[in-house]
């Protein structure tokens, strides 16, 4: 059964999705300060402006300190969670994982405000350890549902079988558990880094004076004279990502075909 | 007293592991989620001083809150529009996945799969600025109508509240596309032939078998777009041009220019409480598709 | 097969074992002895508590009551990894990411021996197996009989005092699952370790045991060499679950000699010693049993050589070197099933066909 239509409509869909990163890089090889068509001509030099930058400079350098912080705390946070939640049941496991899992479904926004109040509250300074705490609460269902798949899929007669050969419950997880889900560990650090990196609201309510990347580019839209140059950094950053999903997908694909398990999809 | 193995006992049992290794995450979520949420309620009940929240039970919050004419034109505004946005995006979602998961070859699904959630992870602020740039004044598509001479004057196609959903259902794609996806995978094929078989056409067979069969991915897949969207900051601000603000934008009015963090929460909460009934209503509505699945 | 084991002393001694899921109660008063060198299955339908029990000998499973002794030792604080013995999984559970050697030397790892003398033992294993100069194999890369022998050689190189079987065969294909039975046994008697092994396919458990535990339920309803199980199960419901049985009415009329008189319905007045009454009933309303191989027809100009009866066929399978008839014996409805082995030059009767058949009271079994 072919339709054709069908097969239309999803390229054309695919188009709608890709639009926008397909105009990205051409703005930002144009040598013009508006950004319209028609083109005015190729140029590198927003680029280059970008590198004189030193609020860009601070900006980028806080939101890696973020967004590695983030991706170990939240993958590790993910490991406990995921292992409990693939091997134990326990009472009140439905509720302590909706929990945890409520990030995903709950606006941002309301995660940001709940958060700055507390924090303020408490007296704490907003800085970029704030904002860190902020990103965790949020990559940490992502984590997770990718981390399930790596410990469901792993067959639990593995680590009855080193058991049964002599080794204790950690030199276990140590030789048979970790080896066979990292994987999946390395593909949940490379999703939190993207997630966290890209995150605006939380940065946005928690960073005090802080700039993040995005947060920084948001502050930047205001001013037509600097979207050239932004386009140019949002190029970077779409490439990175790029490039962080597909090592993350190797990784996750290699993690489900070590196990023996199947492929039944992406990452959420 | 015997405690020691009493207490080995304890420690051995399934829940007690069970609780140990998902405390650290648990207590995270606690602290970090579920107090500031209690938190927000609680202020949400408290008098705004000057720079001070007074602790102080009032439930002026509320009544300023939904007496508020601007209030509720911005939460209907935002509902129509996450309605919208649901609706088109849950409409365009659904022949996708029903494309890769009936028609494309199993080996090439996940290709498929990756290949749509890309756009998802690229920055979001840019991506929302771009359709900015492709619906503007001069943008991409009224200088390619320009250009091939079907319009003299350019179209505003920005600040409005179709700019809004367009942007939306882009960002939102992969939320739809994912649950559906998932629940039409679980469909065995075998059923559908069954239905041919049973003399039903093809088009029937989708309509009494193949979508209440996906009804719960759907189901899923409008919740998952409806509430984050309601809660949705920045689309608003670059595409409406802060002229269409919507809850998250007076939320953030309150909590950090104007400075009433009471109002802020009476704000947040009200919202939510509005959410959290139109989804359980949804959900009731389709109690009977989501019966016996999990 | 069976003889020798009898004196051997005991390795596994379960006593009055209870074991509960929260209300759900699996094991239900196991006490049984496991001799030492002797092959020994657990065999029952799904459900029944044999993997449990099997677990339990491992230490997989704890106990809520009872005790497990293995090797005159109680086993009650001793973990799975200090247990003298060792497992072979249903899934064999061979490690994806290391090679065939790593494999099966996985478990030396705490062993004090130089590298080369354990390579050495590896490469043993490994040949005892029959996977001579498979070590540097990828173990995803192996097919299912080869990595049920790698697990073979991962748990015996430790040379346990029991290896445990979880229904090791159950994943093969029918030809290599009884290859793989054959190699067991003659593996078992090679190196004299007590095997336990739980399977489903009383089969399989009838060919590779000295002495077969028939579990039903959390209990064991049985525990018997095969060929005890098999002449003289003690219920119609280990009768039933091993090999096919048939059943008629019977009435018992009274006891006397050591012989139980009975009426048994298609077979008239017949007399059965008591000791082919397993379960211990010698009054009121019975059943007999027997196999579908105990009875035979006869052809033309063939005379019994005990007893004879007759009846209609009602239906003919034929499966090559066998045929099943379903025989209606006279006086009866429901139809018993006889097994006759082909011979060259001996019709298949019809259907309809009307036939004599030969039986003997020393093939029958009193049930309750």
């Amino acid at each position: 059964m072919k339709l054709p239509g069908l097969r239309l409509y999803a390229l054309v869909y695919l188009l709608f999705l890709y639009a926008p990163i397909f105009l990205l890089p051409i703005f930002a090889f144009n040598d013009g300060t508006i950004i319209a068509f028609p083109l005015k001509g190729f140029t590198t030099s927003w680029f280059g402006q970008m590198f004189g930058n030193d609020t860009l400079a601070r900006a980028v350098r806080n939101s890696m300190i973020i967004a590695v912080s983030s991706a170990v705390l939240a993958t590790t946070l993910g490991i406990f969670a995921a292992r409990a939640g693939s091997r134990f049941s326990f009472p009140g496991k439905g509720g302590i994982m909706g929990l945890i899992m409520l990030p995903l479904v709950l606006p941002e926004i309301i995660v940001a405000v709940s958060l700055l109040v507390v924090l303020l509250g408490m007296g704490m300074t907003l800085s970029v350890f704030t904002v860190i705490l902020g990103h965790v609460l949020i990559c940490t269902p992502y984590a997770i549902a990718i981390l399930n798949t790596a410990f469901s899929s792993l067959d639990r007669s593995l680590e009855e079988a080193a058991v049964d050969l002599g080794e204790t419950k950690w030199s276990t997880f140590r030789l048979i558990t970790l080896p066979l889900v990292m994987p999946g560990i390395i593909s949940s650090l490379l999703i939190s880094f993207t997630i966290s990196l890209d995150e605006f609201i939380i940065a946005f309510f928690l960073a005090g004076n802080e700039p993040t990347l995005p947060t920084y580019i948001f502050s930047q839209l205001r001013f037509p004279k600097q979207i050239p140059m932004i386009m140019a950094l949002g190029t970077c950053l779409v490439l990175l990502s790029i490039v962080l999903l597909t090592i993350a997908e190797y990784f996750r694909r290699r993690g489900i075909a070590r196990s023996g398990g199947k492929d039944t999809g992406g990452f959420l | 007293m015997d405690w020691k193995s009493r207490l080995r006992r304890v420690t051995r049992t399934e829940a007690f592991s069970g609780y140990a290794l998902v405390s650290p995450t648990a207590l995270y979520a606690i602290l970090m989620l579920a107090a500031p949420l209690a938190t927000i309620l609680a202020f949400s009940f408290f008098k705004d001083g000057y720079l001070v929240v007074v602790r102080e039970f009032t439930l002026q919050n509320y009544i300023d809150t939904w007496s508020d004419e601007i209030f509720r034109a911005i939460l209907m505004r935002s509902l129509i529009v996450s309605g919208l946005v649901t609706l088109v995006t849950v409409l365009l979602a659904f022949p996708i996945a029903y494309y890769v998961s009936f028609h494309v070859e199993a080996s090439k699904k996940s290709r498929w799969l990756f290949l749509i959630t890309i756009p998802f992870w690229t920055s979001y602020l840019i991506r929302v600025f771009l359709w900015k740039v492709i619906l503007g004044y001069n943008g991409v598509v009224n200088s390619a109508l320009l250009g091939v001479g079907i319009i003299d004057t350019p179209f505003q196609m920005l600040n409005n509240v179709p700019a809004i959903a367009i942007t939306l259902a882009h960002a939102y794609a992969p939320f739809a596309i994912l649950p559906i996806f998932v629940s039409l995978e679980k469909i065995d094929r075998a059923l559908l032939e069954a239905g041919q078989d049973l003399g039903e056409s093809k088009m029937m067979t989708f309509l009494r078998v193949t979508l209440p069969l996906a009804m719960p991915g759907v189901v899923a897949a409008v919740l998952i777009v409806f509430i984050p969207t309601i809660g949705d900051y920045v689309t608003p601000e670059l595409i409406g041009g802060g002229k269409l603000p919507m809850v998250a934008n007076m939320i953030q009015a309150q909590m950090l220019p104007l400075d009433n963090k009471p109002l802020g929460s009476a704000i947040a909460v009200s919202a939510m409480v509005v959410v959290a009934l139109i989804s359980f209503g949804f959900v009731f509505m389709n109690r009977r598709f989501l019966r016996g699945q999990k | 097969m069976t003889v020798q084991s009898a004196d051997r002393p005991s390795m596994i001694e379960f006593q009055d074992v209870h074991k509960y899921y929260g209300d759900y109660h699996a094991l239900r008063g196991i006490t049984a002895s496991i001799r030492a060198g002797e092959f020994f299955s657990l065999l029952g339908p799904s459900g029944c508590g044999k993997t449990t029990l099997l677990r339990t000998i491992a230490g997989f499973e704890g106990i809520s009551s009872g005790a497990v002794m293995i090797d005159g030792k109680h086993m009650e604080h001793v973990p799975a990894n200090q247990r003298p013995t060792n497992m072979v999984f249903q899934s064999y559970a061979i490690f994806p990411h290391l090679s065939v050697e790593q494999n099966v030397g996985f478990g030396l790892r705490r062993d004090p021996r130089s590298e080369a003398d354990k390579a050495k033992a590896v490469a043993e294993a490994l040949e005892m197996v029959g996977l001579k100069g498979y070590g540097a194999r990828a173990a995803h890369a192996l097919s299912g009989g080869q990595r049920q022998r790698v697990a073979l050689a991962r748990a015996l190189i430790l040379k346990p005092k029991v290896l445990l079987l979880d229904e090791p065969l159950s994943a093969l294909d029918k030809k290599m699952r009884e290859q793989m039975q054959v190699e067991l046994i003659k593996l078992q008697r090679q190196v004299g370790i007590t095997f336990v092994l739980v399977t489903h396919d009383q089969e399989e458990a009838l060919v590779m045991s000295d002495r077969i535990a028939v579990m039903f339920e959390g209990e064991i309803a049985q525990l018997a060499d095969p060929e005890t199980l098999y002449r003289r199960p003690n219920s119609r419901r280990v009768a039933d679950f091993i090999g096919v049985m048939n059943f008629l009415p019977a009435t018992i009329l009274g006891e006397a000699n050591g012989q139980i008189q009975v009426e048994a319905a298609g077979l008239g007045r017949v007399e059965i010693e008591t000791n082919q009454a397993p379960g211990a009933i010698s009054e009121g309303e019975a059943s007999v049993g027997f196999r579908p191989e105990t009875l035979t027809i006869l052809y033309e100009g063939q005379t019994a050589s005990d007893r004879e009866t007759a009846g209609t066929i009602d239906e003919v399978v034929y499966y090559g070197d066998m045929t099943y008839y379903d025989v209606r014996l006279d006086g009866v409805d429901k139809p018993v099933r006889i097994s006759m082995r082909n011979v060259f030059g001996r019709p298949v009767l019809d259907i309809g066909t009307r036939t004599r058949v030969a039986w003997s009271a020393g093939a029958l079994v009193l049930f309750r």
